[in-house]
């Protein structure tokens, strides 16, 4: 379905001092370096899949997004989707896919949102008949009819999302971007957002990159993952094997008994592991302790924390994929050292 | 061709609707345009006040030139008002992603967004002024003369056009290129007069390099005098279409080099 191979982009940028000085030195002398956007970028998505493109800010995500879109031309490197290059044959490659950046919009800013609906049927060509079906699908999927007379300068920004992703959607794309569809948006919109893509994607098998920052928004939707950092990948495979790989974490939490007296040294003792498998931190009788369940198992490390203290409310938490992430976007920038 | 139409219409139709969302600002926009019209010729008074012939043409003359060189400006005014925009903020702010990812020629899309009714003021104006002086200047009327004289007009403000899009794809490589717009299409005040009033370096600049003259000057001199047709509206239209052809080259170039804007 999505086929992207070596897409490298580059952005010639003047380097420029600090300072009006430095401004006016740019002027007359411009110092210019070549910045690769993105490197070297290569995945590929089958049809019907949810790909979650994730990144630090400024890694690249958005550059390679346009490149898949058609806006930019890559600097060398292909991509195919739908067997079509998208800067070859632009106008009808456009019509397969729907695009929605969730900075911008591309909805009648001054204008009841019925206007835009109606204008992109013509401009998509979309016949009255699946016009008016695809509208009611729309509208239960988003539910955008308590707005869709209002002039869309007066929506709010969920609102406006929703109203986006039904504009993209109006000609029955086989792909659909989304570039951070729930960025500031609050936790039932988002909810709500994530529930309507799922359906789309369900109903329609319509292929979905997506990029992120919201760790939720990988976690319900995206099959795989493809992260990129500084223009290059970074990973690519399904949240579940990142998890099986970075995932061996636990955390454990629990209260300590204060008459016990227990010291993150006590707890340690008779346990037998190394450090870099487990660390302990303590705040007066609370106490966060994170360990790998592969060296210690989770059995264990409960039997043991019994063992040596009373507790009062004791809980084992999964690997956090957020600490997941975090850990891989830090091994990036460690990397480039 | 006729969903060009279609589409055209549609998307026009929607700019009326937003002009009449904000109907103070249309107001001030067409008083403001009454005012500037007013000022221009007033100054054309003031010239003939003091001297009673520039270059050998007569007052009425004079009025008719400016008065013709209204309607392809204004023309283009009314069609193609949006590249302004383009020019100013639409590339530089990334905003033109837009046009890129829709199923329609991004530059078809971007002009038929704006359907700029303030334009009405020019053609307005430069109609009123050639039906005033229409008794008091001996125009050469011909069927042939006439047909030649109206085929000049929508090649006059395709010139309009073309120097409009070549000046705002520029802002594809340098991001903002709003003022280079104002700059050069600013030198259409040269083809409110005879060429004849300027030194030759300056004829030159406005016959064949930005050619305004053909968008004013020279098609309204056919029908004054009959003379040279071949040159007055035959230049027209190529030039026009020479410029048309490369201010497309230009955009398209231009397209390839869009650098979009950090999201």
């Amino acid at each position: 379905m999505i086929y992207a191979e070596h897409l490298r982009k580059e952005f010639k940028k003047i380097v420029k001092e600090p300072g009006l000085k430095g401004s006016f030195k740019a002027l007359f002398r411009p110092q210019k370096e070549i910045i690769a956007a993105a490197d070297d970028i290569s995945f590929h998505v089958p049809k019907g899949e949810i790909l979650g493109f994730i990144g630090p800010n400024g890694a690249g995500k958005s550059t390679v997004i346009k490149m898949l879109t058609g806006i930019l031309t890559p600097t060398s490197g292909e991509c195919r989707i739908n067997g079509k290059v998208p800067q070859d044959d632009r106008k009808n490659y456009v019509k397969e896919i729907g695009v929605v950046f969730g900075q911008r919009t591309q909805l009648w800013w001054d204008l009841p949102l019925t206007e835009t609906y109606s204008v992109l049927k013509e401009i998509y060509e979309v016949s009255d008949e699946d016009f008016k079906t695809r509208m009611a699908f729309l509208n239960e999927v988003l539910e955008l009819e308590s707005f869709i007379r209002s002039p869309v300068r007066t929506l709010s920004l969920g609102q406006r999302m929703r109203a986006d992703i039904a504009a993209s959607m109006l000609h029955r794309p086989k792909v659909l971007f989304l570039d951070e569809p729930t960025i500031g948006l609050d936790v039932v919109v988002k909810d709500n957002i994530r529930q309507a893509i799922m359906k789309i994607n369900k109903e329609e098998q319509t292929t979905v990159i997506l990029t992120t920052h919201d760790i939720s928004d990988i976690e319900l939707l995206c099959d795989r993952i493809v992260m990129i950092d500084k223009g290059r990948n970074v990973y690519d495979g399904s949240l579940r094997e990142l998890k099986a790989k970075y995932g061996q974490t636990r955390e454990m939490h629990f209260e300590a008994d204060p008459n016990a007296g227990l010291t993150p040294e006590k707890l340690l003792k008779g346990l037998g592991a190394s450090d870099e498998h487990i660390t302990v931190e303590c705040d007066r009788n609370l106490f966060k302790v994170r360990f790998n369940s592969a060296e210690i198992p989770v059995a264990k490390m409960l039997n043991h924390t019994l063992s040596v203290t009373a507790v009062r409310d004791i809980s084992v938490k999964d690997a956090d994929i957020e600490e997941i992430i975090r850990c891989l976007y830090k091994e990036g920038a460690d990397g480039d050292e | 061709m006729r969903r060009f139409f279609r589409i055209y219409r549609i998307l026009a139709a929607q700019n009326l609707k937003r002009v009449m969302e904000y109907k103070a600002d249309f107001l001030t926009g067409a008083v403001s345009f009454l005012i500037d019209q007013a000022v221009g010729i007033a100054f054309i008074f003031i010239i003939f006040s003091q001297i009673p012939q520039l270059s050998g043409f007569t007052f009425e003359q004079i009025v008719f030139i400016y008065g013709f060189s209204q309607i392809p400006k204004g023309l283009d005014h009314l069609l193609a008002d949006n590249l302004w925009c383009v020019g100013y903020f639409i590339v530089r702010k990334g905003d033109f992603d837009k046009y890129l990812t829709r199923p329609i020629n991004p530059l078809f899309h971007v002009i038929a967004e704006t359907f700029q009714v303030d334009a009405i003021g020019e053609l307005v104006v430069g109609i009123s002024l050639m039906i005033y002086v229409s008794g008091s200047v001996n125009l050469y009327i011909t069927p042939l003369s006439v047909i030649l004289f109206l085929i000049a007009i929508p090649f006059a403000a395709l010139i309009y056009t073309a120097i409009k899009i070549a000046t705002a794809a520029l802002a594809f490589w340098i991001k903002s290129s709003g003022f280079v717009i104002q700059m050069v299409y600013g030198m259409n005040e040269f083809a409110k007069y005879p060429t004849t009033i300027y030194s030759l370096p300056v004829r030159l600049l406005v016959t064949y390099i930005i050619p305004f003259a053909f968008a004013g000057y020279y098609p309204a001199l056919y029908i004054l005098t009959g003379n040279d047709p071949l040159f007055n509206i035959g230049g027209t239209v190529l030039i026009s279409l020479i410029f048309m052809a490369i201010a497309t080259f230009i955009w398209h170039k231009g397209l390839s080099a869009y650098e979009s804007a950090g999201s």
